[in-house]
């Protein structure tokens, strides 16, 4: 009897926090259905007519969605890519070859994951307008990269310790080079590694707001967490249903990589001692 | 390794050091030299007061509500029938951005907003407010609205450690006589020690770095009044163009987000990769 009264109380707790859990989310999409033009000023809290992607479309135009969206892409892609490869490098480099100081090199790189992104921006910002990195596409690629890197870093060398060395003595008796052992070997046994780091790099890459309204002026290069802030800064004007469809309309990306690749990069994350 | 030690030295430590160079002068175009002013104004800026105590009721509720909610979910949720369906909506709102859950928790606390129409509708007007005008009720909202998204990964992260754990000691404990809340306490929490760490490690950096949702939705005001010292820093270097105290603000965060992540990293790393 007390077994069940207790099943009941979780029950219904657990029932009672995934509710108040959905009322933003639910909220969210409602009201992004409402059509803008009959928004009364007061929330909707059931689905009545269906302007989702009329309010969608509005959001594309009025924040100048699409030259953003492509970018971001760019970015993601890019800088995530770059991050994985060059971070497999590092952690082959500093694991399996026979590198001095190796305890130095992963400091180096990995004291980026702990400082604060806060403590880069004005120098960078002082420095790319110097160099005519500012305002580009190409600037902000590399400051991705090189933020993405480190904790890209940490992953990859996590993986790296649990290979097999024999292989790679093996390999290096048989006269293959340190490039080809790295193309060859490594990155073929670390791939779902790389690709956890870089789905992981991707959503973090597209959330970035910072760097996207610090590093750009233009509508044609910033980001598109910087485009959602400007439309948040209309809020009044377009109305909440557009603001709210360009929010559900700039997570789709992460939504989707998130929940298709969830359990495989949370079990990269694990610590491998 | 080489373009991996370039990319960092260059476009982080590079600008790191010169962060810390930067915060001993003044903010004057002519910058000349001031030891630690931009320091005491710490002390001496109620607007930046303000902020130590935002970013200290963020931390605390950055790391507390996620892990214990996101505890109690994760154990709740292990073994019921419709868990999934619940997890999900908890899970839900991690994969938003801070941007969107700004926009989103924008409708729900703006002066015609859900939250408002809420109370109106019971019967409690004289709840409903203006949520983002008066402290420190706008931080603490913002702080929920910070939870209601990282509580997923907390979330996720102790299923992790619960399904690591041998049923053969929670059997043995059932045989000893133990209930379920003994059970909890004495052999599922120490085993959940290790996942409590990262958890406890990534919310407490994440806390004190958080920039895009407070951005969004106050962009630090009413005033200066819902800062924390990475808002602060923002500010004071782009907006009010003080980038001395600017700089002298992001060392101090640095500082304090170094020891609190050496404080979870010495359990955590083992550098020398035997």
């Amino acid at each position: 009897m007390t077994m069940s009264l207790g099943r009941v109380l979780r029950t219904g707790t657990v029932a009672v926090l995934a509710l108040l859990w959905l009322v933003p989310t639910w909220l969210l999409v409602v009201n992004a259905l409402v059509p803008a033009e009959s928004y009364s000023g007061s929330p909707h809290w059931l689905p009545t007519e269906f302007g989702l992607f009329d309010n969608m479309s509005q959001a594309w135009d009025k924040a100048n969605l699409g030259p953003a969206f492509g970018n971001s892409l760019l970015y993601s892609v890019v800088s995530a890519l770059a991050a994985a490869v060059l971070a497999a490098g590092a952690a082959f480099a500093t694991i399996i070859m026979p590198v001095k100081h190796r305890a130095l090199w992963f400091w180096v790189i990995y004291s980026g994951t702990l400082l604060p992104l806060q403590v880069f921006i004005r120098p960078l910002f002082l420095s790319y307008a110097e160099s005519s990195l500012y305002d580009t596409q190409f600037g902000l690629v590399l400051i991705y990269t090189a933020i993405a890197i480190p904790f890209a870093f940490f992953v990859m060398r996590n993986y790296a310790l649990t290979l097999p060395k024999e292989v790679v003595e093996a390999a290096r008796l048989d006269g293959a080079s340190w490039w080809r052992l790295f193309w060859q070997i490594h990155v073929p046994l670390t791939r779902s590694a790389m690709i956890a780091v870089f789905v992981f790099q991707f959503v973090a890459v597209w959330n970035d707001l910072m760097f996207g309204i610090t590093l750009t002026t233009s509508r044609n290069i910033r980001p598109v967490m910087a485009a959602l802030a400007d439309l948040q800064g209309n809020y009044s004007n377009v109305g909440p249903p557009v603001v709210l469809a360009g929010a559900l309309l700039v997570s789709l990306p992460t939504l989707v990589l998130f929940f298709s690749a969830q359990r495989f990069f949370i079990s990269s994350l694990r610590i491998h001692r | 390794m080489a373009p991996s030690v370039l990319l960092v030295a260059v476009f982080l430590l590079a600008p790191f050091v010169w962060t810390i160079h930067r915060s001993f002068f003044a903010d004057t175009r002519t910058s000349p030299f001031s030891w630690f002013d931009n320091y005491t104004r710490f002390a001496s800026d109620p607007a930046l007061t303000r902020s130590i105590q935002n970013t200290l009721l963020w931390v605390v509720g950055t790391v507390v509500l996620p892990f214990v909610l996101g505890l109690a979910i994760a154990c709740m949720t292990d073994a019921t029938r419709f868990s999934r369906l619940a997890r999900l909506c908890v899970v839900l709102p991690y994969a938003l951005s801070g941007s969107a859950v700004a926009v989103v928790w924008n409708f729900m606390l703006t002066t015609d907003g859900a939250v408002n129409q809420v109370l109106t509708s019971v019967g409690l007007d004289s709840f409903a407010q203006g949520w983002l005008l008066t402290w420190p009720g706008n931080t603490l909202v913002m702080i929920l609205a910070n939870a209601w998204q990282a509580t997923g990964v907390a979330v996720i992260l102790f299923l992790v450690g619960l399904q690591s754990i041998p049923p053969e000691t929670l059997e043995a404990g059932s045989l000893d006589g133990a209930g379920s809340w003994q059970q909890f306490r004495h052999i599922v929490l120490p085993q959940l020690r290790p996942v409590s760490i990262i958890v406890i490690g990534m919310s407490l950096v994440n806390g004190l770095k958080s920039f895009d949702l407070i951005w969004v939705l106050t962009q630090g005001g009413p005033g200066r009044a819902t800062e924390t010292l990475a808002v602060s820093m923002y500010n004071e270097t782009f907006l009010e163009l003080r980038p001395g105290a600017g700089a002298a603000i992001a060392v101090v965060l640095t500082v304090i987000v170094l020891a609190a992540s050496w404080l979870y990293l010495r359990r955590q790393l083992d550098v020398k990769g035997e």
